[in-house]
């Protein structure tokens, strides 16, 4: 109980203090890394204890369940916290020794990393829809951080966009109450079933288009594209491997939790939508050449996958589904972080995420493929196998085209016009998995001496986080045992 | 009852849709704020009972539902928050842009990713021809 109360009430507080103190200085940003460690050392507490089967749960100020406001971490939840903790730690780490540009920064960051764990941890679906709203709050206000006056267009239409999708949400709520006269996940799960039928068919679908909104789905990704290439690759980590998992998360509880039978009922157009997803993100990422926006096109793509497999359902469709959301955020934010960066190792731990995004063993991503083959295999659906060889194949073209004009042609404009061939290629030996000092890959940095290397302590997280994703791929079982846990909250009925 | 406010909320929800869609900042804002409202609408429409005003139950008359009221609060709030937001952007929009015009706003979008990709391409090209007589 402690652990839980602690994990969102303690960085809520130093958020809001935060935002009264100058975020550009180094000990205030220091501080935000402190309160999103410690939210997610308090994660890892309650993880020990909820994971395999248990859940705790926190009634505030003593009312009755029903009454009070219920706070409820069960495997699932827990599992996307975690994530989303960490990818938010790595996210600020990488800010704060790169230098923070504005003074809210690392307030914004710790209030949406509270966001974040008050919404993967609520069991009351009106909270759910507040800590959504401070969550996103603080992320119209981060996509607008930077230098670039060009992002504040893009900060208004994510806004509007995602606002729209918000309301539509806290709708479905409302329409939900009315039907179910209770707003307990718990209750809302064992009354779904009593409901009229139409009345439960719109309030899926309204959910639905909220939350493909948030997670970016190929009908409603039309704003996706433009906020995340000209955010900082801080900001663009967090949006796609913290805050998508809103996405992730929501269709997941909300649909195989509290509506199974209406997701049963429309799962050919979860499928139909989510295959058109994974085709047509990965036909425009090849086809752009801007790293932030083929990036942005492939999110577009990976949610599909998502879809796919919540679509498919069943243990094995849900446990895959839980798997591919969780590697696609670690992939996603560690070639966001990485991009942007030159110098020794870098190039070694962007081709990890590579490699993680296009399936390849031994990095990580292989498993949340092979999680979906195995899916595609159980159902008998050959169309589906092909759609996962298509997209793979696709991945794998745009993800090394974007590898090969990053680091090997030296095209990029910010960067000058160094050519790092043999800083990439030392680099790239190293991810193989040998460990080496960084000093074996400084020789090869001085051949072009213009884009200048990155600070080591801002190249040491991307290094770490490939590590993560490497050593993830090679001894893959603690995370498919938790995203079969996390499953099995779904399919064993939301206790 | 139930039919009028619906009717309600679905006009003001269009109302709000169609302001969203216009060319002027604000007005998108204030688009946003009639949908805000009209999701407020429907949060009060679904309560379960109604009545007399469950601020203290009399006895003689059955209390509305406390529920929808409390969340109707917190609704109202978030929606003040976020119209506050919206127009701090559109705020900073004028003072970059001079306009208020969401084409203009197009507009300068388009223009940045015309010179962004107008930068690239000689660079590009250059790194063909040497490839190409790499090859050779």
């Amino acid at each position: 109980m402690t652990a839980l109360v602690l994990a969102l009430v303690l960085p809520w507080a130093v958020g809001a203090l935060l935002l009264l103190a100058d975020g550009r200085r180094r000990r205030w940003g220091w501080t935000a890394v402190a309160a999103v460690a410690a939210n997610l050392a308090a994660l890892v507490v309650l993880a020990v204890k909820v994971l395999p089967d248990g859940h705790e749960t926190v009634v505030t100020g003593g009312w009755e369940g029903g009454i009070g406001i219920v706070v409820r971490a069960d495997a699932l939840g827990v599992t996307f916290a975690l994530l989303s903790s960490f990818v938010v730690l790595a996210a600020l780490v990488h800010e704060v020794l790169d230098g923070v540009r504005s003074r809210t920064f690392p307030a914004l960051v710790v209030l949406l990393c509270t966001g974040l764990t008050g919404l993967f941890l609520t069991g009351d679906v009106f909270n759910f829809y507040v800590f959504f709203e401070l969550a996103m709050i603080s992320a119209y206000v981060l996509t607008a951080y930077g230098d670039d006056r060009h992002q504040l267009g893009a900060a208004l239409i994510f806004a509007v966009v995602n606002l729209v999708g918000s309301f539509l949400f806290l709708i479905a709520v409302a329409a939900m109450y009315h039907v179910t006269g209770t707003l307990s996940m718990e209750q809302v799960a064992e009354r779904m079933a009593g409901v009229e039928p139409n009345a439960a068919i719109l309030i899926a679908v309204t959910f639905f288009v909220a939350f493909g909104t948030k997670l970016g789905l190929f009908p409603f990704h039309f704003w996706l594209p433009a906020v995340y290439a000209g955010t900082r690759p801080a900001v663009a980590a967090i949006l796609s491997g913290a805050l998508a998992n809103i996405g992730a998360y929501g269709l997941l509880r909300f649909g195989a939790g509290l509506l199974p039978e209406e997701l049963e009922l429309g799962s050919t157009v979860l499928i139909v939508i989510g295959s058109a997803s994974v085709i047509y993100g990965a036909l425009l990422a090849v086809s752009r050449r801007d790293p932030a926006e083929m990036l942005a096109y492939s999110s577009i793509g990976q949610a599909g996958y998502v879809l796919v497999a919540l679509g498919l359902g069943g243990p094995v469709g849900l446990a895959a589904a839980v798997l591919y959301a969780i590697l696609n955020a670690l992939s996603k934010a560690l070639l966001f972080l990485s991009g942007a960066l030159r110098g020794a190792l870098v190039a070694g731990a962007f081709a990890v995420g590579a490699l993680s995004l296009a399936g390849m063993p031994p990095a990580a991503g292989f498993l949340g493929k092979l999680a979906l083959f195995h899916t595609g295999v159980e159902e008998g659906s050959v169309a589906l196998i092909v759609l996962l060889f298509c997209g793979g194949a696709l991945a794998f073209v745009y993800a090394f085209q974007l590898y090969q004009h990053e680091f090997w042609r030296g095209s990029r404009v910010k960067a000058g016009t160094g050519l790092e061939e043999a800083a990439a290629a030392s680099a790239k030996e190293l991810a193989a998995g040998r460990e080496l000092p960084i000093a074996g890959g400084a020789a090869g940095s001085d051949v072009a001496a213009e884009p200048a290397a990155s600070p080591v302590a801002v190249r040491a997280v991307s290094v770490v986080l490939a590590l993560i994703v490497l050593a993830l791929g090679l001894w893959p079982e603690p995370l498919l045992s938790l995203s079969s846990d996390a499953a099995a909250v779904l399919h064993g009925g939301a206790r | 009852m139930t039919l009028v406010f619906a009717l309600a909320a679905a006009t003001i929800f269009g109302f709000g849709a169609y302001l969203v869609l216009t060319n002027d900042l604000v007005r998108v804002v204030a688009g946003m704020v009639l949908i805000s409202q009209s999701a407020v609408l429907v949060v009060i429409a679904s309560g379960l009972t109604r009545g007399a005003a469950p601020i203290l139950p009399t006895g003689d008359e059955r209390p509305s539902d406390a529920l929808v009221q409390a969340m109707a609060l917190t609704a109202i709030v978030i929606g003040l928050a976020v119209t506050a937001l919206l127009l701090a952007i559109v705020a900073r929009v004028r003072a970059t842009l001079h306009s208020l015009e969401v084409r203009e706003l197009a507009r300068d979008e388009a223009e940045h990713t015309a010179e962004i990709e107008q930068s690239q391409e000689p660079q590009l090209e250059e790194l063909d021809r040497d490839e190409a007589e790499d090859e050779q």
